[in-house]
């Protein structure tokens, strides 16, 4: 609903504009940044008197960004992908079933998301190099897939409960398995929670650097987050080439959430909200 | 598993004319549970494995990389008690915690309010405040970075264009930490924003119109209708901002890490630093433990103060 | 409606190939023989261009063998640990000063190698251990002292070559803070640039001087808290006469290698690659380096030596033949010089002559001072180091009193050397 009210609109316009240009200027620094060489001494808030697109040409070739771009793009997919499959079925009966067992379960997946990362990091990298999954795809894609589920099991299952239980229940008359239900009913109805899924998921994902940076060790298989980091390094930074590729890295993820845009508020409309 | 128990407790909500065919679906839903198994297998091996090892480890010496330690009991965890460093971590993470969740609540509900009507810009603004979510926390924490470092600092240039010396902002502890409070809240207030602006479109537009006519002031229909009607919008997302602010750590480690001293560590960043610079594997393993249960604490009594309803999983 | 279904089968198809085709992915097809090394250098540094020509040069002369060389990860220093600690290693990798006291356990010992008798005399103490085994093949040395920009000295009217004790330093930073410059600056936002100032003083106050030595006192594991005490008011006067920088607390090594090319700092408690690096923000920047000055009166100023670039071998790689003909290749003196005189620093072996380019003159006036390997690596248990770099931060922003500072310094002394 929009509150209605007689209020000047220009000068919410001018308010709003002026805000987000204020949410804009780290990002705008950045671009001055990558714009200039590493030699121009000028104020960060002046754009350069002439574009300089050697940092970005040095970001590509050095940090090799459109390879590790591929890497980052493949690993986003194939993650996003089975935490969609994965959450979504273990949220139906987290939400569905009402058992001693399955309050466990919830507040055990609730406990995952509250585990910090670090303090699991090296036995983590014990067994991925015991079981070969160092700098492999299907290494870093369960782990990452691993810490992103309770987020995906937490929407799925907020938005299953907003589903009246006739539905399941007018299913079963017509005889289908529970797992039919599931699959016919349930499912198709998921698709606005989705794309708050992938959006959530899918930057988090997109963006992880700790671990990445412990199980992507091979020069080949390394994603985005890392190529830029190397530009941070404590022995040699070049800001202006860490900015660029920082810009690079960053714009995939933009375009996805412009496309998505649309869905993703309405994801959050249907389930977030509503508990 | 006693279901019958669950049944008796479950069935009153259902009255119901098929009656039977439900007590059928009653009877047999749990066959549906074997659908967690899957996500069950994944926080196993890569959740609960890893994690029993962190607990072993936090009884020994080790150093983080030999492999010889020995057992050394509970001296990591006595030594938690009497670490000024732990304690100032400690306080920094609550802070961080509590503050980036306070202030992203006004932030975020502010501007959820500002962009809830149609009007030109409204959609580039919404853009503009969202984007900094999509960026990784370790970039963002660098382009700020540019703004707050003393020399050649995007900040300090503006001050000096208005005549003021030039500050070196991240130099003292207390305004570093209050520094990244704001970077953090600046950068995720945007999720806030989005889920104020969805739980705005749910309130039904009658309500407004009810207490124009009752000829109640915009401040009580704030107060009276949109802060109730957002509750369940304002508990999602204080637990997304709560534990996501407790375990800050990229931004702190790109802004200051961790400096001046100790002074803006998280226990998030001492853990790293104490693992892996200081080579204290089994200490740092004993203050994961700390932080796991810290987080777990402040849910379970942010979860209870807020009823267990809408909190549910 | 049917597009969730469409993207369940899609999943469940895909987690049923995946494994197999993920894993298909991550085998390399290869005859021969591959071997991985990483290093600690970034891709973009010169040290790195340098290995990546070596190793081609190498696989056109051994087709049988290839190499994958691995620069370096944003944070090598934890992924290398975290790979000791899964014992999962590479075949080689660089070691970056701690050859001996960190990695020792895991590398091949090499001193029956052809290369180890033409090792530079200043390298060879830091690379050998107790038991007299060395673990690897130095490229080059890291000999140093302290970095200055020639112009500023110039202009404060300071000649290096009167500067032999800590006193005398401070006369001179007194004379280059009249002028408006910094005198000293350091990057404290990245720790180690903090901790470098005690590596570069610390071998005046306890080592160099013979009447003043506590050299094995320290190794035998008795740490003097009065001496610490010293350096960390050397320290801590830098700060109060004002000789540091305003920003000491939150500024980066990038922001000191900036300073001094800029002429906006004058001294620098470095080794010779942050002249490298300040060369790449303005190459026409007039930069050398002269000794470390003394501490007590009638000492002399000394040089810093230690690990700059080195490659060790895995003791468990499957390839130890390969490995070690491939360390041959690198002691070639033609290979050892290119690499050395990427990062313009003398070669690890004598057998090879580096260019110190802009260097040469500094070289040839101080290359006769005694040189003196990094303390902490050498006389303190490791781990020692972060408690250095901390407590450093400490007295900066006034959190800890000198004599804190070194009680904390024998408070961990005790610890890690009961290690």
């Amino acid at each position: 609903m929009m509150i209605q009210r007689r209020s000047y609109p220009w000068i919410k316009s001018v308010v709003a504009v002026l805000i987000g240009v204020i949410h804009f200027i780290p990002l705008y620094i950045t671009i001055t940044v990558a714009l200039k060489p590493k030699t121009d001494m000028s104020s960060r808030w002046f754009l350069p008197t002439s574009v300089d697109i050697g940092n970005f040409l040095y970001a590509i070739e050095k940090a090799k960004i459109f390879n590790a771009m591929k890497n980052s793009v493949v690993i986003t997919l194939f993650s996003v992908v089975i935490i969609i499959a994965v959450g979504a079925m273990a949220a139906y009966p987290i939400a569905r079933n009402r058992s001693r067992i399955n309050t466990l379960v919830q507040f055990f997946i609730l406990a995952v998301m509250m585990v910090p990362p670090l303090s699991m990091l090296v036995p983590l990298v014990t067994i991925m190099a015991r079981i070969g999954g160092i700098s492999t795809y299907w290494g870093i894609i369960s782990v990452l897939v691993t810490f992103q589920l309770p987020i995906s099991i937490f929407l799925y299952s907020n938005f299953i409960r907003t589903i009246p239980r006739e539905l399941d229940e007018a299913a079963l008359i017509d005889a289908c398995s529970p797992f039919a239900i599931f699959y016919r009913i349930i499912l198709p109805l998921l698709k606005p929670v989705t794309a708050t899924v992938i959006i959530l998921t899918g930057v988090n994902i997109w963006n992880d650097f700790q671990f990445s940076l412990f199980l992507l060790q091979a020069q080949q298989s390394r994603v985005v987050t890392l190529a830029v980091s190397t530009f941070f390094a404590q022995s040699s930074s070049n800001f202006g080439a860490a900015a660029a590729a920082a810009l690079i890295a960053v714009l995939p993820i933009s375009l996805m959430f412009l496309f998505l845009q649309r869905y993703f508020i309405q994801g959050m409309v249907d389930s977030a909200v509503k508990g | 598993m006693n279901y019958d128990h669950d049944r008796r407790a479950v069935l009153p909500e259902y009255q119901h004319e098929h009656r039977s065919l439900i007590a059928k679906l009653r009877g047999r839903p749990h066959i549906t549970n074997i659908m967690y198994l899957p996500a069950l297998c994944f926080f196993l091996v890569f959740v609960v494995y890893p994690f029993a090892e962190g607990i072993r480890i936090s009884f020994t010496n080790w150093n983080g990389f030999s492999q010889s330690y020995r057992y050394v009991g509970g001296d990591n965890f006595i030594r938690l008690i009497s670490d000024g460093n732990l304690m100032q971590a400690l306080r920094n993470t609550l802070i961080y915690g509590f503050g980036s969740t306070i202030f992203q609540q006004i932030f975020g509900l502010a501007y959820a309010l500002l962009l809830n009507s149609h009007f030109r810009g409204r959609t580039l603004a919404r853009t503009l405040i969202y984007l900094p979510v999509l960026i990784a926390p370790v970039i963002m924490g660098y382009m700020w970075y540019f703004m707050f470092q003393y020399s050649h600092g995007a900040l300090n240039d503006l001050t000096a264009a208005f005549g003021m010396v030039p500050k070196d902002w991240l130099a003292t502890g207390d305004r570093a930490v209050v520094i990244i409070v704001l970077v953090n809240t600046l950068q995720f207030c945007g999720i806030s924003m989005v889920i104020y602006l969805a739980g705005l479109q749910t309130i039904p537009v009658t309500y407004y119109e009810a207490a124009q006519i009752d000829g109640a002031s915009t401040r009580s229909q704030f107060l009276n209708i949109t802060i109730p009607m957002l509750r369940p919008s304002i508990i999602t997302s204080m637990t997304l901002n709560l534990i996501g602010g407790l375990k800050l750590f990229d931004a702190i480690k790109a802004l200051t890490n961790g400096g001046p001293g100790y002074a803006s560590h998280s226990v998030s960043t001492l853990i790293d630093y104490t693992y892996f610079r200081n080579q204290s594997a089994g200490y740092s393993a004993a203050m994961g433990i700390l932080l796991f249960l810290l987080i777990m604490a402040v849910s379970l009594i942010f979860q209870w103060v807020s009823s267990r309803k809408e909190i549910d999983l | 409606m049917k597009m969730m279904k469409k993207m369940m089968m899609i999943a469940g198809i895909l987690l049923i190939i995946a494994p197999m085709a993920l894993v298909a992915q991550g085998q390399k097809e290869s005859d021969g023989v591959e071997l991985t090394f990483m290093i600690n250098f970034q891709p973009t540094e010169a040290v790195t261009a340098a290995l990546e020509d070596a190793v081609e040069l190498f696989e056109e002369e051994n087709p049988m063998i290839s190499i994958d060389l691995i620069a370096g990860s944003a944070d090598y220093e934890a992924l290398m640990k975290s790979k000791m600690a899964a014992n999962d290693l590479p075949d080689m990798w660089s070691t970056h000063g701690w050859s001996v006291m960190r990695y020792s356990e895991y590398l091949m010992p090499l001193e029956d190698q052809p290369w180890a008798d033409d090792l530079h005399p200043a390298i060879e103490p830091v690379i050998t251990d107790k038991e007299g085994h060395i673990y690897v093949l130095p490229l080059d040395v890291d000999v140093a002292g302290v970095a200055y920009n020639k112009d500023v000295m110039e202009r404060a009217g300071v000649d290096v070559r009167t500067i032999k004790t800590w006193s005398d330093l401070y006369v001179a930073m007194e004379k280059i803070k009249a002028i408006g410059v910094t005198p000293v600056h350091i990057g404290g936002k990245d720790f180690w640039t903090v901790g470098n100032f005690f590596d570069w003083a610390a071998p005046s106050v306890y080592v160099t001087d013979e009447r003043n030595y506590s050299g094995d006192d320290l190794k035998a594991g008795t740490f003097d808290t009065d001496k610490w005490e010293l350096l960390a008011e050397l320290f801590r006067d830098l700060y109060d006469r004002g000789y540091l920088n305003v920003d000491s607390l939150t500024s980066t090594y990038a922001d000191s290698a900036r300073a001094l090319a800029n002429g906006e700092a004058a001294l620098e408690f470095y080794g010779n690659y942050v002249l490298a690096e300040a060369w790449t923000y303005n190459p026409d920047a007039n930069l050398g380096f002269f000794p470390v000055p003394a501490y007590y009166a009638g000492d002399e100023p000394t040089l810093i030596s230690g690990e700059r670039s080195t490659v060790g071998i895995w003791k468990d790689t499957e390839y130890p033949q390969e490995a070690k003909l491939f360390l041959e290749f690198l002691a070639t003196p033609s290979v050892m010089a290119s690499i050395a005189t990427a990062n313009a620093i003398p070669a690890g072996l004598t057998t090879a002559v580096s260019d110190t380019g802009r260097l040469q003159d500094d070289y040839a006036t101080w290359g006769s001072s005694e040189a003196f390997p990094y303390f902490d690596r050498e006389f303190l248990p490791s781990g020692m180091w972060d408690t250095m770099c901390s407590t450093g931060s400490g007295i900066l922003s006034g959190d800890m009193s000198t004599s804190e500072a070194a009680e904390k310094m024998l408070d961990d002394f005790s610890r890690l050397y009961q290690f």
